[in-house]
């Protein structure tokens, strides 16, 4: 069975006046029907790029996409933007970003805004589209929808204006929506609730939610499936469970040792991860978590790791998933039996010394 | 917004008034007065005259006597003119400085926006490179240059084709006004490019232009619906003293294209201490410019939401 939405080995690159920035560097994954996909990554991970590229979004130049596909339903659209006739940015496929208070036109009316996607890629009047803008902006809980849909957007607040967004997202209903880190503008009390509402909105719909963030927090209320970025690369790919469970890659666990538990007291140090990420003009010929890495091996300087498959779900780029790597790492989940880490890709065959 | 209104045109008349007060004494502190030009005459000629106008009283007096006469609306009599009164003056060739005016600034808020939009389309390209060279000579070459220019090669062009396409100078028809127009928009146009431009490119990299493309709008609505009107803002907030700087500015264009306008009233008036004329024409310029301002002021609270109701 195809997935809804898959990513396959995809390549972005950005040319500046300093050279080539290789951005992705072979993302793949997948999401299916009401499923939730969390991308996370710290900054400059190359999370959002990803997303923007699928979308058409990246400004090319200096932009390039050099290789890979994203298919929708089994077929592949990148570059393309458009299937039987439908766009897909906007219809098939809504986004939100970052920041509601720039993303939104300043000078043109709430409800216009909302119309115009349903003018342009349904037809709809503009008596109708201005009817079904008040529907969603009641759907999405704005109170005093039919008002508040003739105001603009100086006149909101920013988690009415992330509202706003998802109504505009949403309009078309589309299959997949993705959220480009929705929450970090806003404050906690409104980021629950934003949060509610696409959840809401997902459970009536059945749309995939694509969810970049660089938030565990919100990683670990929302996702089903989790990609963890690293350096314009998925390190490790899992459900929600074995993520946080059955960490299967160093910088996974880095991740969660930085980050602050309800359980831990108020003693407990957190533990930064030292470093910082490498320069993409020139990525490492080895992994690129390589110098940041507490356990690295003499491989890991000069092989970049394969893919090793612990499960069906879950998968990790990193060379102590070899069956013949020889440290005992403490925290770090490895396949429960030698024989079942098995690489995905040819290059994890050769022999691998401490 | 009509609270806003009222307070702008409060504003305005303070304004004017201002503008007659200063004019006023700085006229009065140039050495001479309208009566010492070149014709000689007698101290009992220049004394009865002085009587006659009203200039043997004190300043204080003649500026009470001036305000209450403006107030009425009656800007007296010229010096150098016999039997002419200002208001006629201003009635006869404001009407002709204000139509080229317009038509000036018209010319260069549709050109400077269309060329700006368009050189930030093809920022760095060929188009915007060849515009933008263009521009550099609008700012730069003054207006009298290419008045001269265009009415050199409409000779030529009326003459290739045998018959007048269009007058050379003079004034009355609309196909008088053409070149005229153009030649004094011209630096306006350029400046606004320029503008536009900046304050396009700043627009096109914008998150709510991102948003319009997730949306899968057509480009073609991008421009007309998002992108336009927000850039076309700093264009607007320029045009008030763009009026300012044509209308007053519009002189050595009419003097070239010899159309029957104010510009050359105002400037010989300054330069003969005609003390009537210049009052009447500072004033009524002032007044039309605050007018204007305002009139720009409000356009500008249509197309920009955030800053009605203020």
């Amino acid at each position: 069975m195809t997935a809804l939405l898959s990513v396959e080995n995809l390549h972005v690159e950005f040319a500046t006046y300093g050279g080539i920035v290789k951005a992705v560097r072979g993302v793949s994954f997948d999401v299916e029907a009401g499923q939730t996909l969390a991308i996370v990554g710290e900054s400059g991970s190359g999370k959002s790029v990803t997303m923007q590229a699928v979308m058409g979004l990246i400004p090319m130049p200096p932009g390039r996409i050099t290789q890979g596909s994203a298919k929708l339903r089994g077929q592949d659209f990148l570059g393309r933007l458009e299937m039987d006739g439908r766009t897909i940015c906007g219809d098939e496929i809504g986004m939100i970003f970052q920041d509601p208070m720039s993303s939104l036109n300043p000078t043109m009316r709430i409800g216009d805004q909302i119309a115009e996607t349903l003018k342009v890629h349904r037809d709809y009047s503009p008596k109708e589209a201005w009817k079904r803008a008040i529907e969603l902006l009641e759907l999405v809980k704005i109170p005093e929808a039919p008002k508040r849909a003739a105001q603009y957007p100086f006149e909101f607040s920013g988690g009415m204006l992330q509202r706003v967004m998802i109504a505009m997202a949403v309009a078309c209903k589309p299959a997949v929506l993705i959220a480009d880190e929705p929450t970090t503008a806003l404050d906690v009390t409104i980021q629950a609730q934003i949060l509610d509402l696409l959840q809401d909105i997902q459970k009536e719909t059945g749309m995939a939610i694509i969810l970049i963030t660089h938030d565990l927090a919100v990683v670990a209320r929302m996702a089903d499936k989790v990609a963890v970025m690293y350096a314009g690369q998925i390190v490790e790919a899992a459900t929600v469970n074995e993520l946080f469970y059955e960490s299967a890659h160093p910088y996974t666990l880095g991740l969660k040792q930085a980050m602050p538990s309800a359980e831990s007291d108020e003693n407990h140090v957190l533990e930064p991860i030292p470093g910082s990420p490498p320069d993409l003009f020139s990525p490492p010929q080895g992994c690129a978590y390589c110098a940041r890495c507490p356990w690295h091996m003499q491989v890991c300087q000069t092989d970049d790791p394969a893919s090793f498959r612990l499960s069906d779900t879950h998968t990790s780029r990193c060379w102590l998933q070899h069956p013949r790597q020889p440290r005992e790492v403490e925290g770090l989940h490895r396949a429960e039996s030698q024989g079942v880490s098995k690489p995905v890709s040819d290059t994890a065959d050769q022999e691998v010394s401490p | 917004m009509w609270a806003y209104t009222l307070k702008r045109v409060l504003q305005g008349i303070i304004t004017v008034w201002f503008i007659a007060t200063a004019t006023f004494f700085g006229m009065h502190s140039v050495p001479g007065d309208p009566l010492s030009g070149e014709r000689a005459s007698t101290e009992a000629i220049r004394a009865n005259l002085e009587a006659r106008y009203g200039l043997d009283r004190p300043l204080g007096e003649q500026y009470v006597i001036f305000l209450g006469n403006m107030l009425r609306g009656d800007f007296g009599i010229s010096y150098t003119q016999q039997n002419r009164e200002v208001n006629d003056i201003i009635r006869e060739h404001f009407p002709v400085s204000a139509t080229l005016g317009i038509l000036a600034v018209m010319i260069a808020a549709l050109g400077g926006v269309l060329w700006g939009a368009l050189t930030a389309l093809y920022r760095n390209r060929l188009p915007d490179y060849i515009i933008m060279f263009l521009v550099i000579l609008g700012i730069s070459v003054p207006s009298f240059v290419f008045a001269a220019l265009g009415q050199l090669g409409l000779v030529g062009l009326n003459s290739a084709a045998g018959r007048t396409l269009l007058p050379v100078a003079g004034w009355g028809t609309v196909s008088h006004m053409l070149l005229p127009a153009l030649v004094l928009g011209l630096g306006t146009m350029a400046y606004m490019t320029r503008l536009m431009r900046s304050s396009m490119l700043e627009v096109m990299s914008a998150d709510y232009i991102r948003t319009a493309k997730a949306k899968g709008l057509p480009m073609s609505r991008i421009f007309t619906h998002h992108q336009l009107r927000n850039a076309v803002l700093p264009v607007i907030t320029v045009l008030g003293p763009a009026i300012a700087a044509i209308t007053t500015g519009g002189f050595v264009v009419e003097l070239v294209f010899a159309i029957p306008g104010l510009g050359r009233y105002f400037v010989q008036a300054v330069q003969q201490l005609d003390y009537t004329v210049i009052m009447g024409t500072t004033v009524f310029y002032g007044a039309f410019l605050v007018f204007m301002v305002i009139l720009v002021d409000l356009v500008y609270s249509w197309v920009d939401p955030r800053v009605r109701l203020q």
